[in-house]
Protein backbone atom coordinates (compact mmCIF):
# COMPACT_ATOMS: atom_id res chain seq x y z
CA UNK A 1 0.00 0.00 0.00
CA UNK A 2 1.49 3.32 -0.62
CA UNK A 3 0.02 6.79 0.90
CA UNK A 4 -0.69 8.88 -2.10
CA UNK A 5 1.48 11.89 -2.17
CA UNK A 6 -0.34 15.04 -1.48
CA UNK A 7 1.42 18.45 -1.12
CA UNK A 8 -0.50 19.56 1.35
CA UNK A 9 1.19 16.44 3.91
CA UNK A 10 0.49 17.20 7.46
CA UNK A 11 4.43 16.03 8.53
CA UNK A 12 5.82 17.89 5.52
CA UNK A 13 3.72 21.15 5.72
CA UNK A 14 6.63 22.63 8.53
CA UNK A 15 8.99 22.17 5.71
CA UNK A 16 7.05 24.26 3.47
CA UNK A 17 6.56 26.95 5.70
CA UNK A 18 10.34 27.20 6.67
CA UNK A 19 11.47 26.66 3.17
CA UNK A 20 9.36 30.27 2.20
CA UNK A 21 10.43 31.90 5.61
CA UNK A 22 14.19 30.93 3.77
CA UNK A 23 13.02 32.20 0.75
CA UNK A 24 11.61 35.54 2.09
CA UNK A 25 14.42 36.17 3.71
CA UNK A 26 16.65 35.72 0.50
CA UNK A 27 14.20 37.63 -1.51
CA UNK A 28 14.94 40.41 1.28
CA UNK A 29 18.30 40.24 0.93
CA UNK A 30 18.55 39.93 -2.93
CA UNK A 31 16.44 43.47 -2.94
CA UNK A 32 19.42 46.63 -3.36
CA UNK A 33 18.16 49.04 -1.26
CA UNK A 34 18.23 50.28 2.14
CA UNK A 35 21.12 48.18 4.53
CA UNK A 36 18.35 47.94 7.54
CA UNK A 37 15.92 45.61 5.31
CA UNK A 38 19.19 43.81 4.03
CA UNK A 39 20.19 42.96 7.55
CA UNK A 40 16.34 42.37 8.37
CA UNK A 41 16.09 39.77 5.21
CA UNK A 42 19.54 37.76 6.50
CA UNK A 43 18.46 37.10 9.68
CA UNK A 44 14.63 35.97 8.47
CA UNK A 45 17.06 33.78 5.95
CA UNK A 46 18.91 32.31 8.46
CA UNK A 47 15.68 31.48 10.67
CA UNK A 48 14.36 29.97 8.14
CA UNK A 49 17.13 28.11 7.45
CA UNK A 50 17.31 27.01 11.22
CA UNK A 51 14.05 25.72 11.17
CA UNK A 52 14.50 23.98 8.24
CA UNK A 53 17.13 21.72 9.70
CA UNK A 54 15.08 21.71 12.84
CA UNK A 55 11.97 20.17 11.02
CA UNK A 56 14.42 17.97 9.49
CA UNK A 57 16.04 16.83 12.44
CA UNK A 58 12.48 16.33 13.78
CA UNK A 59 12.08 13.53 11.01
CA UNK A 60 15.06 11.96 10.98
CA UNK A 61 16.17 8.90 12.95
CA UNK A 62 18.59 8.41 15.99
CA UNK A 63 22.03 10.69 16.29
CA UNK A 64 24.62 8.91 14.55
CA UNK A 65 27.61 7.97 17.13
CA UNK A 66 30.37 9.08 14.54
CA UNK A 67 28.90 11.87 13.17
CA UNK A 68 28.42 14.78 15.23
CA UNK A 69 25.29 17.01 14.85
CA UNK A 70 26.36 20.30 16.53
CA UNK A 71 29.43 20.39 14.21
CA UNK A 72 27.63 19.34 11.16
CA UNK A 73 24.81 21.94 11.73
CA UNK A 74 27.61 24.80 12.59
CA UNK A 75 29.05 24.32 9.25
CA UNK A 76 25.89 24.19 7.26
CA UNK A 77 25.10 27.67 8.66
CA UNK A 78 28.58 28.95 7.77
CA UNK A 79 28.06 27.34 4.12
CA UNK A 80 25.12 28.65 3.84
CA UNK A 81 25.96 32.18 5.18
CA UNK A 82 29.08 31.96 2.17
CA UNK A 83 26.48 31.04 -0.23
CA UNK A 84 24.02 33.19 0.39
CA UNK A 85 27.06 36.19 0.24
CA UNK A 86 28.00 34.35 -2.83
CA UNK A 87 24.71 35.22 -4.96
CA UNK A 88 23.75 38.92 -2.93
CA UNK A 89 27.36 40.46 -2.46
CA UNK A 90 27.65 43.49 -4.80
CA UNK A 91 31.55 42.94 -5.65
CA UNK A 92 32.46 39.63 -7.92
CA UNK A 93 35.87 39.59 -6.32
CA UNK A 94 34.29 39.37 -2.34
CA UNK A 95 31.73 36.93 -4.39
CA UNK A 96 34.62 34.77 -4.82
CA UNK A 97 35.90 34.86 -1.68
CA UNK A 98 32.66 34.24 -0.25
CA UNK A 99 33.03 31.11 -1.93
CA UNK A 100 35.56 30.41 -0.81
CA UNK A 101 34.32 30.37 2.76
CA UNK A 102 31.63 27.98 1.23
CA UNK A 103 33.84 25.51 0.04
CA UNK A 104 35.54 25.15 3.67
CA UNK A 105 32.37 24.51 5.15
CA UNK A 106 31.35 21.71 2.75
CA UNK A 107 35.48 20.30 3.39
CA UNK A 108 34.83 20.37 7.09
CA UNK A 109 31.42 18.67 6.58
CA UNK A 110 33.06 16.11 4.43
CA UNK A 111 36.05 15.71 7.36
CA UNK A 112 32.70 14.93 9.62
CA UNK A 113 31.54 12.57 7.64
CA UNK A 114 34.44 10.02 7.30
CA UNK A 115 35.75 11.37 3.66
CA UNK A 116 39.00 12.65 4.34
CA UNK A 117 40.99 12.45 1.23
CA UNK A 118 38.22 14.45 -0.11
CA UNK A 119 37.72 17.08 2.05
CA UNK A 120 41.20 17.59 1.50
CA UNK A 121 41.13 17.33 -2.20
CA UNK A 122 37.82 20.41 -2.27
CA UNK A 123 40.25 22.35 -0.41
CA UNK A 124 43.38 21.66 -2.72
CA UNK A 125 41.32 21.66 -6.12
CA UNK A 126 38.56 23.91 -5.25
CA UNK A 127 39.64 26.87 -3.27
CA UNK A 128 42.94 26.41 -3.94
CA UNK A 129 43.01 25.81 -8.11
CA UNK A 130 39.71 26.59 -9.26
CA UNK A 131 38.67 30.19 -7.26
CA UNK A 132 42.05 31.02 -7.59
CA UNK A 133 41.85 30.66 -11.59
CA UNK A 134 37.91 33.11 -11.20
CA UNK A 135 40.27 35.81 -8.74
CA UNK A 136 42.52 35.45 -11.70
CA UNK A 137 40.22 36.40 -14.42
CA UNK A 138 37.46 38.13 -12.13
CA UNK A 139 40.52 40.62 -11.89
CA UNK A 140 42.25 40.37 -14.81
CA UNK A 141 39.07 41.29 -16.77
CA UNK A 142 37.94 43.86 -14.58
CA UNK A 143 38.22 46.51 -12.41
CA UNK A 144 35.82 48.61 -9.93
CA UNK A 145 34.63 52.00 -11.10
CA UNK A 146 35.66 54.41 -8.68
CA UNK A 147 33.94 57.43 -7.88
CA UNK A 148 34.70 61.16 -7.94
CA UNK A 149 36.27 60.71 -4.09
CA UNK A 150 38.16 57.13 -4.81
CA UNK A 151 35.36 55.22 -2.94
CA UNK A 152 35.20 51.67 -5.00
CA UNK A 153 31.98 51.14 -5.84
CA UNK A 154 30.24 48.08 -7.84
CA UNK A 155 29.08 48.03 -11.42
CA UNK A 156 24.94 47.94 -11.90
CA UNK A 157 24.88 44.79 -13.46
CA UNK A 158 26.64 43.36 -10.27
CA UNK A 159 24.34 45.64 -7.72
CA UNK A 160 21.03 45.47 -9.28
CA UNK A 161 19.45 41.66 -9.31
CA UNK A 162 17.48 39.89 -12.51
CA UNK A 163 14.18 39.19 -11.71
CA UNK A 164 14.89 38.05 -8.17
CA UNK A 165 11.58 37.70 -7.44
CA UNK A 166 10.94 34.53 -9.56
CA UNK A 167 14.32 33.51 -8.94
CA UNK A 168 13.58 32.82 -5.49
CA UNK A 169 9.77 31.90 -6.54
CA UNK A 170 11.34 28.92 -8.46
CA UNK A 171 13.97 28.33 -5.75
CA UNK A 172 11.35 27.54 -3.33
CA UNK A 173 9.48 25.33 -5.71
CA UNK A 174 13.01 23.46 -6.15
CA UNK A 175 13.20 23.09 -2.34
CA UNK A 176 9.46 22.20 -1.78
CA UNK A 177 9.76 19.44 -4.29
CA UNK A 178 13.12 18.12 -2.56
CA UNK A 179 10.93 17.91 0.57
CA UNK A 180 8.12 15.92 -1.75
CA UNK A 181 10.98 13.41 -2.48
CA UNK A 182 11.73 12.96 1.34
CA UNK A 183 8.05 11.54 1.74
CA UNK A 184 8.38 9.42 -0.96
CA UNK A 185 11.73 7.97 0.35
CA UNK A 186 10.73 5.83 2.83
CA UNK A 187 8.49 4.20 0.36
CA UNK A 188 10.78 3.24 -2.11
CA UNK A 189 13.30 2.62 0.79
CA UNK A 190 10.82 -0.26 2.42
CA UNK A 191 10.20 -1.42 -1.46
CA UNK A 192 14.01 -2.69 -1.84
CA UNK A 193 15.09 -2.80 1.72
CA UNK A 194 15.73 -6.38 1.33
CA UNK A 195 17.45 -6.16 -1.71
CA UNK A 196 19.23 -2.74 -0.10
CA UNK A 197 20.65 -5.09 3.08
CA UNK A 198 21.71 -8.15 0.59
CA UNK A 199 23.56 -5.70 -1.72
CA UNK A 200 25.57 -4.42 1.85
CA UNK A 201 26.46 -7.86 2.61
CA UNK A 202 27.49 -8.86 -0.24
CA UNK A 203 29.90 -5.15 -0.51
CA UNK A 204 30.98 -6.18 3.09
CA UNK A 205 32.77 -9.69 1.80
CA UNK A 206 33.74 -7.94 -0.84
CA UNK A 207 35.95 -5.21 1.21
CA UNK A 208 36.73 -7.99 3.50
CA UNK A 209 38.14 -9.71 0.23
CA UNK A 210 40.18 -7.37 -0.69
CA UNK A 211 41.54 -6.45 2.43
CA UNK A 212 44.38 -9.19 2.12
CA UNK A 213 45.41 -7.79 -1.00
CA UNK A 214 45.97 -3.68 0.47
CA UNK A 215 47.74 -5.39 3.79
CA UNK A 216 50.56 -6.87 1.86
CA UNK A 217 51.56 -3.39 1.15
CA UNK A 218 51.59 -2.25 5.08
CA UNK A 219 54.24 -1.71 7.37
CA UNK A 220 55.47 -4.44 9.78
CA UNK A 221 53.45 -4.28 13.09
CA UNK A 222 50.84 -1.80 11.94
CA UNK A 223 47.50 -2.34 13.23
CA UNK A 224 45.36 -4.83 11.08
CA UNK A 225 41.91 -2.70 12.44
CA UNK A 226 43.19 0.27 10.69
CA UNK A 227 44.34 -1.36 7.69
CA UNK A 228 41.91 0.20 4.77
CA UNK A 229 41.98 3.69 5.59
CA UNK A 230 39.64 6.17 3.79
CA UNK A 231 42.73 7.28 0.62
CA UNK A 232 43.22 3.18 0.25
CA UNK A 233 38.96 2.53 -0.21
CA UNK A 234 38.37 5.48 -2.47
CA UNK A 235 41.65 4.69 -4.19
CA UNK A 236 40.69 0.59 -4.72
CA UNK A 237 37.16 1.98 -5.78
CA UNK A 238 38.20 4.36 -8.39
CA UNK A 239 41.01 2.06 -9.80
CA UNK A 240 39.20 -1.04 -9.57
CA UNK A 241 35.46 -0.55 -10.01
CA UNK A 242 35.45 2.85 -12.42
CA UNK A 243 38.82 2.47 -14.55
CA UNK A 244 37.04 3.33 -17.69
CA UNK A 245 35.31 6.50 -16.11
CA UNK A 246 39.03 7.17 -15.14
CA UNK A 247 39.91 6.97 -18.22
CA UNK A 248 37.63 9.47 -19.29
CA UNK A 249 38.16 12.11 -16.29
CA UNK A 250 41.64 11.95 -18.20
CA UNK A 251 40.02 12.51 -22.07
CA UNK A 252 37.49 15.10 -20.45
CA UNK A 253 40.29 16.76 -18.83
CA UNK A 254 42.78 17.24 -21.68
CA UNK A 255 39.69 18.44 -24.26
CA UNK A 256 39.39 21.22 -21.59
CA UNK A 257 42.60 21.76 -21.46
CA UNK A 258 42.75 21.73 -25.93
CA UNK A 259 39.79 23.88 -25.45
CA UNK A 260 41.04 26.24 -23.37
CA UNK A 261 44.58 26.94 -25.48
CA UNK A 262 42.50 27.37 -28.60
CA UNK A 263 40.18 29.83 -27.18
CA UNK A 264 43.14 31.67 -25.74
CA UNK A 265 45.33 31.60 -29.02
CA UNK A 266 43.11 32.94 -31.28
CA UNK A 267 41.76 35.94 -28.91
CA UNK A 268 45.38 36.88 -28.60
CA UNK A 269 45.94 36.72 -32.78
CA UNK A 270 43.04 38.59 -33.30
CA UNK A 271 43.34 41.35 -30.88
CA UNK A 272 47.08 41.95 -32.68
CA UNK A 273 45.67 41.85 -36.16
CA UNK A 274 43.01 44.68 -34.98
CA UNK A 275 45.63 46.72 -33.39
CA UNK A 276 47.74 46.51 -37.25
CA UNK A 277 45.21 46.98 -38.99
CA UNK A 278 43.86 50.48 -37.07
CA UNK A 279 47.49 51.58 -37.10
CA UNK A 280 47.52 51.07 -41.14
CA UNK A 281 50.18 48.69 -41.45
CA UNK A 282 47.75 45.89 -42.97
CA UNK A 283 47.57 42.37 -41.93
CA UNK A 284 49.70 40.73 -40.12
CA UNK A 285 51.45 37.93 -41.94
CA UNK A 286 52.18 35.18 -39.48
CA UNK A 287 55.52 33.16 -39.11
CA UNK A 288 57.53 35.68 -39.96
CA UNK A 289 60.64 36.48 -38.01
CA UNK A 290 60.89 39.64 -36.46
CA UNK A 291 64.11 40.86 -37.69
CA UNK A 292 62.46 40.88 -40.90
CA UNK A 293 58.98 42.20 -40.86
CA UNK A 294 60.37 45.64 -39.79
CA UNK A 295 59.18 47.35 -42.95
CA UNK A 296 55.85 45.92 -44.08
CA UNK B 1 5.14 5.69 14.59
CA UNK B 2 8.89 6.00 13.29
CA UNK B 3 9.43 9.79 11.83
CA UNK B 4 9.61 10.02 7.76
CA UNK B 5 13.04 9.99 7.34
CA UNK B 6 14.00 7.32 10.01
CA UNK B 7 12.12 4.84 7.88
CA UNK B 8 14.30 5.63 5.23
CA UNK B 9 17.68 4.85 7.62
CA UNK B 10 18.31 8.54 7.86
CA UNK B 11 20.37 9.56 10.88
CA UNK B 12 20.78 13.13 12.34
CA UNK B 13 24.12 13.73 10.38
CA UNK B 14 23.58 12.83 7.25
CA UNK B 15 19.50 14.54 7.62
CA UNK B 16 21.58 17.79 8.00
CA UNK B 17 24.06 17.29 5.15
CA UNK B 18 21.36 16.50 2.77
CA UNK B 19 19.58 19.67 4.18
CA UNK B 20 22.66 21.69 3.59
CA UNK B 21 22.86 20.45 0.08
CA UNK B 22 19.35 21.37 -0.95
CA UNK B 23 19.83 24.59 0.20
CA UNK B 24 23.22 25.33 -1.42
CA UNK B 25 21.64 23.88 -4.66
CA UNK B 26 18.27 26.06 -4.33
CA UNK B 27 20.95 29.16 -3.49
CA UNK B 28 22.90 28.71 -6.17
CA UNK B 29 20.04 28.00 -8.74
CA UNK B 30 18.69 30.76 -7.77
CA UNK B 31 22.30 32.58 -8.07
CA UNK B 32 22.62 31.70 -11.36
CA UNK B 33 19.11 33.33 -12.54
CA UNK B 34 19.45 36.84 -9.88
CA UNK B 35 23.32 37.48 -11.03
CA UNK B 36 24.21 39.38 -14.08
CA UNK B 37 28.11 38.56 -14.33
CA UNK B 38 28.80 36.38 -16.40
CA UNK B 39 31.42 34.94 -14.24
CA UNK B 40 29.17 34.86 -11.03
CA UNK B 41 27.21 33.12 -13.29
CA UNK B 42 29.95 30.08 -13.80
CA UNK B 43 30.48 30.72 -9.82
CA UNK B 44 26.73 29.74 -9.07
CA UNK B 45 26.86 26.61 -11.01
CA UNK B 46 30.03 25.23 -9.28
CA UNK B 47 27.78 26.71 -6.22
CA UNK B 48 25.61 23.73 -7.41
CA UNK B 49 28.10 21.24 -8.13
CA UNK B 50 29.18 21.77 -4.92
CA UNK B 51 26.01 20.37 -3.31
CA UNK B 52 25.84 17.81 -5.72
CA UNK B 53 29.45 16.30 -3.92
CA UNK B 54 28.14 16.81 -0.26
CA UNK B 55 24.76 15.07 -1.45
CA UNK B 56 26.82 12.30 -3.25
CA UNK B 57 29.42 12.27 0.59
CA UNK B 58 26.44 11.93 2.75
CA UNK B 59 24.29 9.10 1.06
CA UNK B 60 27.89 7.35 0.52
CA UNK B 61 28.46 7.48 3.94
CA UNK B 62 24.55 6.20 4.85
CA UNK B 63 25.31 3.04 2.90
CA UNK B 64 28.63 2.39 3.91
CA UNK B 65 29.68 3.15 0.18
CA UNK B 66 33.20 4.88 -1.19
CA UNK B 67 30.96 4.69 -4.99
CA UNK B 68 29.42 8.25 -3.08
CA UNK B 69 32.87 9.70 -2.52
CA UNK B 70 34.59 8.33 -6.04
CA UNK B 71 31.93 9.94 -7.65
CA UNK B 72 32.90 13.00 -6.20
CA UNK B 73 36.37 12.72 -7.37
CA UNK B 74 35.07 12.81 -11.29
CA UNK B 75 33.16 15.97 -10.17
CA UNK B 76 35.92 17.68 -9.23
CA UNK B 77 37.34 16.89 -12.85
CA UNK B 78 34.10 18.33 -14.44
CA UNK B 79 34.15 21.34 -12.24
CA UNK B 80 37.99 21.83 -13.16
CA UNK B 81 37.01 21.40 -16.72
CA UNK B 82 34.14 24.02 -16.93
CA UNK B 83 36.10 26.43 -14.77
CA UNK B 84 39.16 26.72 -17.70
CA UNK B 85 36.60 26.28 -20.73
CA UNK B 86 33.77 28.87 -19.33
CA UNK B 87 36.58 31.32 -17.88
CA UNK B 88 38.27 31.18 -21.35
CA UNK B 89 34.79 32.00 -23.29
CA UNK B 90 34.11 34.68 -20.63
CA UNK B 91 37.50 36.45 -21.08
CA UNK B 92 36.91 36.48 -25.30
CA UNK B 93 33.33 37.61 -24.61
CA UNK B 94 35.13 40.20 -22.39
CA UNK B 95 37.62 41.64 -24.93
CA UNK B 96 34.69 41.70 -27.48
CA UNK B 97 32.05 43.96 -24.94
CA UNK B 98 33.95 45.18 -22.71
CA UNK B 99 31.48 44.43 -20.25
CA UNK B 100 30.77 41.34 -18.15
CA UNK B 101 27.29 41.79 -18.21
CA UNK B 102 25.53 38.96 -19.48
CA UNK B 103 22.90 41.22 -20.96
CA UNK B 104 25.45 42.53 -23.58
CA UNK B 105 24.62 39.70 -25.40
CA UNK B 106 20.96 39.27 -25.51
CA UNK B 107 20.83 39.74 -29.25
CA UNK B 108 22.52 36.69 -29.63
CA UNK B 109 19.46 35.24 -31.54
CA UNK B 110 19.95 36.76 -34.27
Amino acid sequence: MSPTPTFMNAPLMPWYIAAAIGAAGLLMVLRPGRAAMRRAGAVIGLAGFGLLLAESLKLAGPADQSISTPFMMAFAAVGVIGAVRVVTHPRPVFAAIYFILTVLAAAATFLVLDAEFLAFALIIVYAGAILITYLFVLMLAHQSPEDEIGHIGAEDYDRVPREPFVAVLLGFFLLASLGSAIERGPELARENAAAATARLAERKAEAAKSMPRLTVALPEGSNPSDAVSNVQMVGLDLVAKYPASLELAGVVLLMAMFGAVVLARRQIELGEDERRKAAGMGGMVLDVPEHERGGA
Amino acid sequence: MTPLLAQAGLTQGVTVALVLSAALFTIGLIGFLVRRNMILMFLCTELMLQAASIAFIAFGRMREDTGGQTFVIFILTVAAAEAALALGLVVLLYRRRETLSAEAWQELHE
